[in-house]
């Protein structure tokens, strides 16, 4: 047998000696003669090979043929040549017994020789692997891709610069795919393909100079065909199954195990091109809906992938979101996906929220905040689906607030606000403005969820305070609703929100959690305590206000109450408490439902203070006339009802006066207590029906938002709101047709004096109570415009006093003049200040 | 056994179920494998012929005409030398989709490839496009037309008989370095095929 390959090796000779064989074509040509002339390393070569294939590799010459390659390494490329030859030809001739012992002694040289001399010898190596993946036979292919890998674990120390993969790339990435008709078999192949293409990763990826793994051309292959692996299996285990040995038998682990690796070695520039072809193939192949494992791919993804870079794969994402509409054709079905891509990324969006930093961490916020708008552009009302993947991308908001830290959450919320649509504009403006703002409040309030507060102070910088209470006036019942939410979860601290989820009286009952208001909440209380109050207290003057809208801000007030009772509060409280009470008498917008509902909730505030207080004279005083509304009147206690249509007249609140609570008896018990009630006695500084009117001038926008300059303006609110109360009948009547019921004619008709008189007076009482418990800031700001008048008084008084003395005496000593001038400004500069107090 | 001279990447694309898969197993193995399943991905397989005397290996690269798998498919393209075109003589739909699949291969083959249309199926009673159509389509985007029937054995071998002609001649009249053995088929580009007349009909 030997001969007679040796006479046909002659063929494709290098040296003198095969070029003399070649003329030996006689087959009867003697052997020993043959084999004499032919060089060494063939004889060693022809060797190792058994007379019948079932022997397998002859062990002993084969440690020979080491030996001698190892010995003049310089021989090791013609080794390797003749050895592919030999196993081509057995290819050929189907001989695959003889493919695989030449493919072993290839493996075993491989692994003896150094790695100085295999550059050479890796040549023939590769050839010989790719000579087996062509071939038909899985078996070979199989052969051939161990030798591989084997292969791709060897640390080479010298490059080779062209060296080309991509035939193996190409055949791996096919073998992935390989759809042969018995099972074990298939999957041998596959799993075959997956070793090759991590071989493949392997060897080149650590190595620039090799073949850049990373592009296109090559990812648009490996990753869909381990993507395609990971698809097929029965059910995705949850993520960190990376080790066990025995998992890996199966393609889809090991194709998983294969990402993990690619998708661990990729560099922030290389991030994309892995993405890419992950995010094409989940649209090529449907796997959004559901989409289980494109949760579970993503969060592969995300656990390997270099923690640094891991924002990357949330941008790619979201950027993704609106892709590939032109291809389905059904909106619907477009939508669907959209809304599950978006489920996807609130899945993983938490995972990149520990390692984000800086500036990305409100480009995150800011993409998620321009989709929903879009979707809100693009909603119809209707579509449940547009719905679904609004509430997605609210959720990954939440998520991803959820994971930073406490400092940032403020920021966030800071900037989702300022996209809000101001008030003014939902008013008057589109239906998506509306939209977009109870959409953007909803992640507020998802943000706000996550957020702790500690100090009320930090939880509600001004800014953000002022924010939020200027959104509750103009928006809707439902966004009001979603206002008051985020207030709970932000005020919040001890988990007694549910317990204060609807009013009661039953105040003991409720396991409250109280505890000591601490110093800095006092601060923020006496700063801001008074635009809290009364945002509130308009919130509930309005006429469009639901029992929800009610409860909620019960509830907020509640909070307050737990949160911030203390001796220094509890006249301001209480004063709130007795306005909402007198409001729900003599405020002509409110419907009786409503005006219960006020009388409901003030009842079971002023029970819940004196609980949180610990006052019992206060209680008991609370509880007579609980007590007593229990035995006349149980719609003037809590719970709310929607409507209390089968009242009889004499039964409404306003003639029940014995039932309410007396601000006298409440000061007197206060005091008893040891509160100082100046401020409780005098009238309350809430003004009912202002806020009906469409220009509101309340005193936290005069104060603190508008900015309004001088005195003259600040009392100009005023006079207005005189001229517009003169006459409530008629316009409100006009601007509220629909609502006309018997019971507001005869409001319209029997109160206005009385209820006219007393806003007047409580409007009075608002301008001294402002300078009494504003904070200074307004204050400052307040009594800054009378500088002006300082001004224009200096300047009269300069004219009054220049004019007499110009014509007077022209050659006046500019002296006497200097000592008039200088003499004026200390009256003119004090005397704003006299004024004011 | 080494010794091929060329060494050419064909690439077959076209919509599902129009027979690619039974071309290249007509062509490679001599049979045609009744109720052949989808090709998943990409399946490849080989085969050396001789033109003039000279060993030419085709590597054919069989892609699955499933639009599911069409973004591994198309990284097929790049690095084929020839692009077989296949659609169904008796399926009408399959030739409408002709004009996508150009789109496709401008977008992402290599602009000098070798572009085949193939009507398969001729063996069929049913035939929907007329000869001439196709012929017509194919001269008008500068294509080589062929019709076949994987089945019958028809106009299979001369198919891949004339790509491997064509290329060759593509490659001898650029002149360019011819598939040399002892480089080895890792270093990728072999013999890169010139911008040869496509537009002619052979």
């Amino acid at each position: 047998m030997s001969f007679v390959k040796c006479c046909f090796e002659a063929g494709e000779g290098h040296d003198f000696l095969d070029s003399f064989v070649q003329k030996c074509t006689d087959p009867g040509c003697c052997c020993g003669c043959c084999s004499a002339l032919r060089p060494r390393y063939k004889r060693l070569v022809d060797n190792i090979f058994p007379a019948i294939p079932q022997d397998g590799l002859v062990k002993t010459n084969m440690e020979k043929l080491t030996f001698y390659s190892l010995s003049s390494p310089e021989k090791l490329d013609r080794i390797g040549e003749y050895l592919f030859q030999k196993a081509s030809r057995d290819i050929y001739r189907r001989r695959h017994g003889f493919v695989i012992i030449a493919m072993e002694a290839m493996d075993q040289l491989l692994v003896a020789c150094h790695s100085q001399t295999l550059n050479l010898f890796v040549e023939s190596f590769l050839k010989m692997v790719q000579k087996l993946l062509e071939s038909t036979d899985p078996q070979l292919q199989i052969l051939a891709t161990q030798s591989f890998v084997r292969f791709a674990n060897i640390e080479e120390d010298t490059p080779s610069y062209h060296r080309r993969y991509d035939f193996f790339v190409s055949k791996f990435s096919a073998m992935c795919h390989s759809n042969h008709i018995d099972k074990p078999t298939r999957d041998s192949i596959r799993l075959a393909g997956i070793q090759g293409l991590q071989g493949v990763i392997r060897k080149t990826v650590s190595d620039d100079l090799v073949e850049n793994i990373w592009e296109a051309q090559h990812m648009d292959k490996i990753v869909p065909s381990l993507l395609y692996n990971m698809q097929t299996a029965e059910k995705y285990d949850t993520v960190l199954c990376m080790e066990g040995g025995a998992g890996e038998e199966q393609p889809a682990r090991l194709a998983e195990a294969c990402l993990r690796e690619l998708v661990g070695r990729a560099s922030f520039g290389h991030i994309r091109s892995v993405l890419r072809p992950v995010l094409t193939h989940f649209d090529r192949h449907e796997l959004w809906i559901p989409n289980d494992f494109a949760v579970h791919t993503f969060k592969i993804i995300m656990f390997s992938i270099q923690a640094q870079y891991s924002y990357s794969v949330v941008e790619a994402l979201m950027q993704h979101l609106d892709a590939g509409g032109n291809r389905s054709g059904d909106p619907r079905d477009y939508t669907r996906v959209r809304a599950a891509r978006a489920a996807v990324l609130s899945n993983i969006v938490a995972i990149a929220a520990a390692d984000s930093v800086g500036p990305s961490v409100l480009e995150i916020i800011n993409n998620l905040l321009t989709n929903l708008r879009a979707s809100v552009a693009r909603d119809s009302e209707k579509e449940t689906d547009e719905k679904l993947y609004q509430e997605a991308l609210i959720n990954a908001l939440g998520e991803f607030a959820d994971h930073l830290p406490d400092f940032q959450k403020i920021d966030i919320m800071m900037f989702i606000i300022n996209k809000v649509p101001s008030s003014q504009r939902a008013n008057k403006g589109t239906k998506a403005d509306a939209m977009l703002q109870s959409i953007l409040l909803k992640s507020l309030l998802k943000v706000g969820t996550t957020y702790r507060t500690v100090e009320l102070s930090k939880a509600f910088p001004a800014a953000f305070l002022e924010a939020l209470l200027r959104l509750g006036g103009g928006a809707g019942a439902r966004a009001r609703t979603t206002l008051q939410r985020i207030l709970h979860t932000l005020l919040d601290r001890r988990d007694n929100a549910p317990r204060l989820a609807s009013p009661t009286v039953e105040v003991c009952e409720l396991g409250l959690i109280v505890e000591k208001c601490s110093r800095q909440d006092l601060i923020f209380f006496s700063k801001h305590g008074y635009a809290l109050f009364s945002s509130l207290y308009e919130g509930l003057q309005l006429e469009s206000n639901t029992m929800e809208n009610v409860e909620a801000i019960y509830t907020t007030l509640a909070l307050i109450c737990i949160e911030l009772a203390s001796e220094e509060t509890v006249c301001d409280i209480m004063q709130l408490i007795l306005a909402i009470q007198q409001s729900s008498l003599s405020n002509p917008v409110l419907s009786v439902a409503q005006q219960c509902q006020l009388q409901a909730i003030s009842i079971s505030l002023a029970a819940l203070l004196p609980h949180v207080m610990m006052h019992t004279r206060l209680t008991d005083y609370i509880n007579k006339i609980i007590a007593a509304r229990r035995e006349e009147a149980p719609h003037l206690l809590p719970p709310l009802q929607e409507d209390y249509d089968d009242l009889p007249p004499a039964k409404m609140p306003n003639k029940l006066p014995y039932l309410m609570m007396d601000q006298m008896a409440l000061c007197d018990l206060l005091k008893s207590h040891g509160v100082d009630v100046t401020r409780l006695s005098s009238t309350s500084p809430y003004t009912a029906g202002n806020v009906a009117l469409p220009h509101r001038h309340s005193w936290v926008e005069a104060g603190a938002a508008q900015g309004r300059d001088s005195l003259a303006e600040i009392t100009a609110p005023g006079t207005e709101l005189d001229s517009a109360n003169s006459s409530p009948g008629v316009q409100r009547a006009n601007g509220t047709a629909s609502c006309v019921s018997l019971e507001a004619l005869r409001r319209a008709a029997g109160g206005p004096s009385a209820a006219e008189r007393r806003d007047a007076e409580r409007r009075r009482a608002t301008l001294n109570n402002a300078f009494r418990t504003a904070p200074f800031d307004h204050l400052l700001h307040i009594t800054q415009p009378k500088y002006e008048i300082k001004d224009k008084l200096e300047e009269i008084f300069n004219s009054i006093s220049e004019e007499p003395l110009l014509p007077g005496s022209g050659a006046c000593s500019p002296a006497a003049h200097k000592s008039y001038t200088s003499a004026v400004p200390p009256y003119t500069k004090y005397f704003p200040e006299l004024f004011l107090y | 056994m080494e010794d091929y001279k060329f060494l050419f990447k064909v690439v077959l694309v076209g919509n599902a179920g129009v027979g690619k898969t039974c071309l290249v197993r007509r062509f490679t193995q001599g049979l045609f494998p009744p109720g052949q399943g989808a090709t998943i991905g990409v399946d490849f397989m080989i085969k050396t012929v001789e033109v003039d005397g000279e060993k030419v290996k085709l590597q054919i690269w069989d892609t699955a005409g499933q639009e599911r798998f069409r973004s591994i498919t198309q990284s097929y393209y790049r690095s084929a030398h020839a692009l077989i075109l296949v659609y169904d003589i008796s399926c009408q739909p399959t030739f409408d989709c002709l004009p996508d699949w150009l789109r496709e291969i401008e977008e992402y083959a290599n602009n000098k490839v070798l572009r085949i249309l193939v009507g398969n199926k001729t063996d069929r009673e049913d035939r929907e496009i007329p000869r001439h159509i196709g012929e017509d389509f194919a001269q008008r985007h500068g294509m080589y037309f062929l019709e076949t029937s994987a089945k019958e054995a028809e106009n299979v071998e001369r198919l891949f008989m004339e790509i491997a002609v064509e290329l060759m001649e593509q490659a001898k009249c650029k002149e360019l370095p011819k598939y040399d053995g002892s480089l080895g088929p890792i270093n990728g580009k072999t013999t890169s095929v010139g911008d040869g007349s496509c537009c002619l009909r052979s």
